[in-house]
């Protein structure tokens, strides 16, 4: 990890609430340079929400959020900026080709958008060949490089990536990871949501358990189970040497959710 | 390495960006372009055959043609996308940028006036053509300033639909169904056939008034008193429903 101490996010004490539903229910963490940091959680525990609040598409109605120190809630735009986003599920205008589109990001945050930088973006994913093909025509693996290089394209400190390997094959997924990991080696601050324990422990250098609205474990993936390999709940469910995925199923539970 | 912060972007970077997709998106929507165009040019000529020439005069006929259009492009067009591209989410991959959203959209109802600009002198040339009809360059000049009223009228009828209906389905339907009686009934502005009250109704009715407001700038001669009316029901029109549309809009499906 490059930390320099620099916080590249800092949220405190965030509440989100849906009507009278209440999605994220004083959540506090924060992110240092060059960091991963995993959120984990059941579906429907807070995760997306949590991003959307730091992404400005959701108002929190308490709590602060703060990325590279610049007040989110106060100057989005500023804190937009900063920030690099891949969605759950990406959509593009279907009639811009990759080129089109990746010149239309460039733009909105404001850095070169020629046919030529462009180009240069879409050759670094490997995807140079396909800049005259619309988003749809792209296999599912290069959607989402190419969603991860429009997130980047602006070289943001703080990458935000809603399960970025969901539905990927083995090999795009660990591509993918590399990508990640190589974005950290470069100074980039990552929050990624997820699933997949594996994932999140061979990439994340923190991770949050976060269930009904609140994160019920902070640590790195080693501290987590070492913090509560001894609990019962979590105890019983393990089969065999405690994992990550044992500790995940004994904090948040074994039930179904929606 | 990334270590300066970095400024938001201007907001020249933002729209000359979102402007320069929306025409690309517009442009390759060629087919529902020539449609809102084929429509007005066929019924321009067809209500000029035997007795209905002397009904429809040629500078009503291309007033309802530019009308048509007008509303094919507003209701059936813009509306149609902004409920899809909500629905599949564009919109929300687009306000995780900088950008604000009143850009976001102030720059697709832009490229939509403009492609009402286009299609009004596309039929003023159809006109000449088909109708034999010219006019002055005053009459001209005040039919594009009426034009982008009606534009206004009925972007803002559009945009109160897809305000108040949240799926691409409801919308699509709405939008078809509303389509026809907001507009078709203009077209018995003009006629008494069927008794005075439908007469009126349909003279005041969003299509008939901008049919009026059109009639009366091809002839700025015999511009007269309710012409101003038409340009007042057409700008109350518009007031509502534009009001409507922001008050409900919502960015999101869920």
């Amino acid at each position: 990890m490059a930390s320099n101490g620099r916080r590249a996010l800092e949220i405190t004490d965030l509440r989100v609430t849906y009507g009278s539903k209440v999605a994220v229910d004083g959540v506090s963490f924060w992110i240092n340079q060059g960091e991963i940091f995993g959120l984990l959680g059941p579906n429907g525990a807070g995760k997306t929400s949590t991003l959307s609040a730091i992404e400005g598409l959701v108002k929190p109605v308490s709590g602060s959020i703060s990325v590279d120190g610049v007040d989110a809630l106060a100057h989005g735009a500023e804190a937009r900026a900063r920030t690099g986003v891949q969605l759950q599920s990406t959509s593009f205008q279907k009639e811009l080709t990759i080129r089109e589109l990746v010149r239309l990001y460039s733009g909105l945050y404001g850095v070169s958008r020629s046919k030529t930088a462009a180009d240069e973006h879409l050759s670094a994913v490997n995807l140079d060949e396909e800049a005259g093909k619309r988003f749809g025509e792209l296999s599912g693996g290069q959607q989402k490089r190419l969603a991860l290089l429009i997130a980047t394209v602006h070289d943001p400190l703080l990458v935000l990536l809603d399960e970025p390997t969901a539905g990927l094959d083995p090999q795009a997924r660990r591509q993918l990871w590399e990508r990640i990991e190589h974005m950290r080696g470069a100074g980039r601050s990552i929050l990624l949501t997820t699933h997949s324990m594996e994932e999140a422990q061979s990439v994340c250098d923190r991770v949050a358990i976060i269930d009904h609205g609140k994160i019920v474990s902070l640590d790195t993936p080693a501290g987590l189970i070492a913090k509560h390999r001894d609990d019962p709940e979590v105890k019983r469910v393990a089969r065999g040497e405690v994992t990550l995925e044992d500790v995940f199923i004994g904090l948040t539970g074994s039930e179904l959710r929606d | 390495m990334t270590e300066a912060a970095k400024p938001a972007p201007s907001l020249k970077s933002i729209l000359t960006s979102l402007v320069g997709a929306d025409v690309r998106v517009q442009l390759r929507n060629g087919r529902a372009l020539l449609l809102s165009l084929a429509l007005p040019v066929v019924l321009m000529y067809v209500l000029g055959i035997g007795r209905r020439g002397a009904i429809f005069p040629p500078n009503w006929r291309l007033a309802f043609a530019i009308g048509l259009g007008t509303s094919s492009i507003a209701i059936l067009g813009y509306t149609m996308t902004v409920a899809r591209d909500r629905e599949t989410g564009v919109f929300q991959r687009l306000r995780v940028t900088p950008a604000p959203t009143w850009a976001i959209m102030g720059s697709r109802l832009a490229i939509q006036i403009l492609s009402i600009v286009v299609m009004t002198a596309a039929l003023m040339i159809a006109g000449a053509i088909v109708l034999n009809l010219t006019l002055s360059p005053g009459a001209y000049a005040l039919t594009f300033v009426v034009a982008i009223l009606g534009a206004g009228e009925f972007l803002g009828i559009g945009q109160a639909v897809v305000g108040l209906m949240k799926s691409y389905d409801t919308v699509n339907a709405i939008g078809r169904l509303v389509y026809v009686p907001l507009f078709a009934l203009g077209m018995f502005g003009n006629v008494s056939i069927f008794g005075s009250t439908l007469e009126t109704i349909a003279r005041w009715s969003p299509g008939g008034a901008l049919i009026g407001m059109l009639t009366g700038a091809m002839a700025p001669s015999t511009w007269s008193s309710d012409d101003w009316w038409s340009v007042l029901a057409s700008l109350a029109y518009t007031l509502v429903f534009v009001a409507v549309g922001i008050r409900w809009f919502q960015w999101e499906t869920r």
